[in-house]
């Protein structure tokens, strides 16, 4: 498309210095990024949420409560450490899939990121 | 044309002696009231309307003038179709501290009604009362009556004890389900047990409060959503009466933005409050907001889906009675608000809808 850049790979941080359960935040190209490592898994979300541009990545990553029957009205806990949760309006998304809980519509933007020689490298 | 708050007044609250338990037969004949002889036990609001709450150009005393003023001024003035009735201080058994009592004199009045209003007029279709205070009995009484061919709804005043999705209210809900009856929620109950009719403390005029009737509707519309009552009874309807109309969007804005974040705390509530709010709530239009135009007051109606939320009602014989020639609303709105949405609701009256007709009505001969 006319006037986007090409995709350009960006070297984050070691490997080693994002264990599970691990996050780093980094501006890449003036746009703020957070980088998570879910059960050795990594994923890259834009530090925006789609909500009101709130700081998304700066949010409690956890879990949450699974749709229950409204007679017991009872609780059961899920996902726990796959939900990120807006810092500022508490908004929650997958992180693997970016999908928000409360509107099926909404997405939170994600990124490519891969281990490439030790190295984390998210591609913007 | 469907009138959804149509006030059946009595002569005196002596009407219920025949139809009272024997047990509270006592209490009503010889017990302590708020008034004189034959006035109606409850705890009274303490506002007190400096010019009586009633219109003063109808002024009936015995029992037969109540229906006939009625029928002059109202039924046969305005060509009615449909009168739900509401009874009148009945309501306001949800003010006593005695639930026992409160059931018994709800159930007085709903054998009254049943009795002597109903065959006096084949527009008259009626709610039962019931007192909230007395989950137990309020649900019993459901049973024993809800079947009536007549009966189209189960009311209770707004002023009340708890939010009522609260669990404590889990029996008349039920009940309400089983019979297939919509609960509607109408002003009053203002006192008494229900002690906290007014937030940040009660204020201190009349009108100034009467403006804030609404705040009680605002509670039971988030905690009936929030406590997934819509979720556990999927055909269930909940209807608010003279509580006003225009905040409902703006609470429903509110209401929507909260669960998008906070949908963790109940897992039972699967979608959007303002969902559940066009599939299970109306709203009755009395007493409508006197806007500064027309524009600002559609554009709020609008934004609540009025044309298929809003269910004309007049209030009458009360002092702020909206004529059902005189209302400020979107003309291609007229066939729904005045006639259709009410029988969607009220499944009893016959299906055919009713046309609006503008012209119908004329000045009466003075």
């Amino acid at each position: 498309m006319a006037g986007e850049r090409a995709p350009r790979a960006h070297v984050v941080c070691r490997a080693d210095e994002l264990p599970p359960g691990g996050r780093v935040l980094v501006n890449l190209d003036g746009r703020s990024v957070g980088v998570f490592n879910i059960d050795g898994q990594l994923h890259a979300l834009h530090n925006r949420c789609p909500h009101a541009a709130g700081a998304l990545c700066m949010g409690p990553v956890t879990g949450t409560t699974a749709p229950t029957e409204a007679g017991a009205r009872t609780f059961v806990y899920t996902q726990a450490n796959h939900i990120l949760r807006c810092a500022w309006h508490g908004w929650e998304f997958e992180i693997e899939s970016g999908r928000c809980l409360s509107d099926d519509r909404v997405r939170a933007k994600r990124f490519k990121v891969a281990v490439d020689q030790g190295q984390v490298v998210v591609t913007i | 044309m469907i009138d959804c708050d149509v006030h059946n007044d009595w002569s005196s609250s002596n009407v219920l002696l025949p139809y009272i338990d024997p047990t509270f037969r006592d209490y009503l004949l010889r017990g302590e009231l708020p008034g004189a002889r034959g006035s109606f036990p409850h705890a009274h609001r303490p506002w007190l309307h400096p010019e009586d709450f009633r219109r003063h150009d109808i002024k009936p005393t015995t029992d037969d003038e109540h229906y006939s003023f009625m029928r002059e001024h109202l039924l046969d003035r305005y060509q009615h179709d449909v009168a739900i009735l509401t009874g009148e201080e009945a309501l306001e058994v949800s003010t006593l501290a005695n639930p026992h009592y409160a059931s018994a004199l709800a159930r007085a009045y709903n054998d009254w009604a049943v009795d002597t209003w109903l065959p006096r007029d084949d527009r008259f279709w009626m709610s039962l009362i019931v007192a909230p205070q007395d989950p137990q009995g309020a649900a019993a009484e459901i049973r024993r009556l809800g079947a009536h061919p007549r009966v189209v709804q189960v009311l209770t005043s707004h002023g009340s004890y708890r939010p009522y999705g609260d669990k404590f209210y889990e029996p008349i809900w039920e009940a309400c389900h089983e019979m297939g009856l919509p609960w509607a929620v109408h002003l009053g109950g203002q006192g008494g047990i229900n002690y906290q009719p007014i937030g940040g403390g009660p204020t201190t005029y009349y009108w100034e409060t009467h403006a804030l009737l609404l705040q009680p509707a605002m509670t039971h519309v988030a905690s009936v959503i929030a406590n997934g009552i819509f979720e556990r009874y999927p055909n269930q309807k909940l209807l608010v009466i003279e509580c006003g109309v225009t905040w409902l969007p703006s609470i429903l804005w509110r209401l929507d933005a909260n669960w998008r974040a906070l949908r963790k705390e109940t897992p039972w509530v699967k979608r959007l409050p303002s969902e559940y709010a066009r599939d299970h709530i109306r709203m009755s239009t009395q007493p409508l907001e006197e806007a500064a135009t027309k524009q600002q007051l559609w554009d709020v109606l609008r934004a609540m889906d009025g044309e298929n939320m809003l269910m004309f009602a007049s209030d009458y014989p009360h002092w702020d009675f909206d004529a059902p020639d005189d209302m400020p609303l979107p003309p291609t709105w007229m066939d729904k608000v005045m006639d259709a949405n009410a029988r969607q609701v009220y499944t009893k009256l016959p299906r055919t809808p009713v046309p609006w007709q503008l012209d119908a009505h004329k000045e009466p001969a003075l």
